[in-house]
């Protein structure tokens, strides 16, 4: 084989990454532009996921963990507001949020910007509260697990708990019927199964990113995760509330981008192959 | 929409631009969109961290939890470590951290990490499963399984070696396919991200006037900024 040959499977096999990126920038902005509206198949996960609040009886109440930070915000964000509006849409279910993760509360107050839950007739410290990021992850798990109360005595806001009505009876695990987590690190979403699921017995509903799917699925195989679902399936929540919206948007994107990733996975290789039986490195 | 919004928006839609230059090339935007971001949410923190200490230890020690002096105590101590002399008395309140956490966890990390995940996975069942997907998928799952924890527990040269090699050979197969399965995640992952960023940037601040041409100058002083300084024509 000719060294013209050689160099061009070495070109292929290392395109540079301006040209790499530039082509996935391209990809990225197309479908954003130009919405192609491809199908969005919903996983048993995400299934399960829905049908655990649609099982709830009514007057329950849920813990809700805003423990991600703003990196994660894109992936987990659609997720917590598709949630929030099935919450909201039901009626007859209380949220009460806190956040283990220090950006927790302002992500929460952009949360609850799209979901608007006026628009469901829902009332801040009557159907809804956010009790303020509590410092210590695990320790602040087991802190609120055990007494509510003696953890925090205000909101987010630094309002005293007394003046709102959801609070009444809630001392700790036990006055929670489901509990979910949408996080961007192990430690809150191993920790709550250790200090929420294990000791008390909560049902544990889990979001966190993509890459964090394969670390926690052994816990949902056991059964201490009821749905563990990862922030990119958001489309699929949204199709299930009828709520469209970034989710949805984004799987146009999501699906062609890996489709490019795959073209670029098979280019690299057929390039190191032809080297390869060229003679070349 | 107000003042402040609209300057929160241009903000960060220009940290955006600057931050995702770094694919194609280091720059000086890039740098100083990076110092800033470091900057911010180490103020971010801190201004959280003094917030804590005013709810969770002034605040009940004004209202007559005095015990809480031992707390601030312990937080105070842990300075101690920037003292040439005085270091090893940090390591008091850090045991004491270290101690507290290790006992909050080990309280439910036998049940939570042992107990029932062996469970779990003893359970795993490929007789007598209806589809065959799924029992060729359990029958993988217990060779895995058995290879891996084969493949780290006898690390002695011979358990590696002849008949015998092809167990490890194995495990190391599924352990490859178990990191690409955590990679192709990851890159989900990061690809949302991008995506919620370019969404940002076409709904929310290509929306407001001048954006576009922002955008243009943007562009261009950022693609001049990535030319090395020496075949500048201009610094």
């Amino acid at each position: 084989m000719t060294d013209q040959q050689k160099g061009f499977w070495n070109l292929l096999a290392n395109i540079p990454r301006e040209v790499l990126y530039g082509i996935l920038l391209i990809v990225f902005i197309v479908p954003l532009v130009y919405p192609l509206g491809l199908p969005v198949p919903i996983s048993s996960e995400v299934r399960r996921w829905y049908q655990t609040i649609q099982d709830l009886p009514p007057g329950s109440t849920i813990m809700i963990d805003f423990g991600y930070s703003g990196g994660g915000e894109p992936e987990l964000g659609p997720m917590a507001v598709a949630v929030y509006h099935e919450i909201f849409k039901r009626g007859d279910l209380k949220a009460v949020a806190m956040s283990t993760s220090i950006e927790g509360p302002l992500l929460w107050e952009k949360a609850m910007a799209e979901v608007r839950p006026e628009q469901y007739g829902a009332e801040y410290g009557v159907d809804y509260i956010h009790i303020g990021y509590i410092a210590g992850t695990e320790t602040a798990m087991a802190a609120v697990g055990k007494d509510l109360r003696a953890t925090t005595s205000t909101d987010y806001k630094g309002t005293s708990l007394d003046q709102y009505p959801i609070m009444d009876g809630l001392v700790g695990a036990t006055s929670f019927d489901l509990l979910i987590c949408y996080t961007t690190g192990g430690d809150q979403s191993e920790g709550w199964v250790r200090q929420w699921f294990t000791p008390y017995g909560v049902h544990y509903l889990c979001s966190v990113l993509a890459m964090m799917v394969p670390t926690m699925l052994p816990y949902q195989n056991a059964g201490q995760i009821v749905a563990l679902t990862s922030g990119a399936q958001a489309g699929q929540m949204e199709s299930l509330v009828r709520v469209p919206a970034r989710g949805i948007k984004s799987a146009d994107v999501i699906t062609l981008t890996h489709i490019l990733c795959i073209i670029y996975v098979i280019i690299a290789n057929i390039g190191y192959l032809g080297a390869r039986f060229s003679g070349g490195k | 929409m107000d003042f402040a919004s609209i300057v929160g928006i241009w903000t960060a839609a220009l940290f955006t631009v600057w931050i995702y230059s770094i694919a194609f090339r280091d720059n000086l935007f890039f740098k100083f969109a990076e110092y800033t971001f470091v900057g911010a949410a180490a103020g971010h923190s801190l201004v959280y961290a003094v917030d804590n200490i005013r709810r969770y230890g002034y605040n009940p020690f004004i209202s007559g939890a005095f015990f809480y002096i031992i707390v601030f105590a312990l937080g105070v101590l842990l300075y101690t470590r920037y003292h040439p002399n005085l270091f090893w008395v940090s390591r008091y309140p850090l045991s004491i951290m270290v101690g507290i956490g290790i006992g909050l966890s080990m309280r439910a990390v036998i049940t939570t990490e042992f107990i029932a995940q062996i469970q779990s996975t003893a359970a795993v069942q490929v007789l007598g499963v209806a589809d065959p997907i799924t029992a060729l998928s359990n029958l993988l799952f217990i060779i895995l399984v058995v290879t891996v924890v084969y493949y780290f527990l006898f690390t002695f040269p011979k358990a590696h070696e002849g008949g015998l090699g092809v167990i490890p050979t194995i495990a190391r197969y599924g352990m490859m396919a178990a990191f690409s399965f955590s990679f192709a995640n990851t890159v989900l992952s990061r690809y949302n991200m991008i995506f919620g960023r370019l969404n940002f940037l076409y709904t929310e601040w290509l929306i407001l006037p001048y954006a576009y041409i922002a955008l243009v100058v943007v562009l261009v002083i950022l693609i001049y900024a990535m030319i090395p300084p020496e075949r500048r024509p201009w610094p």
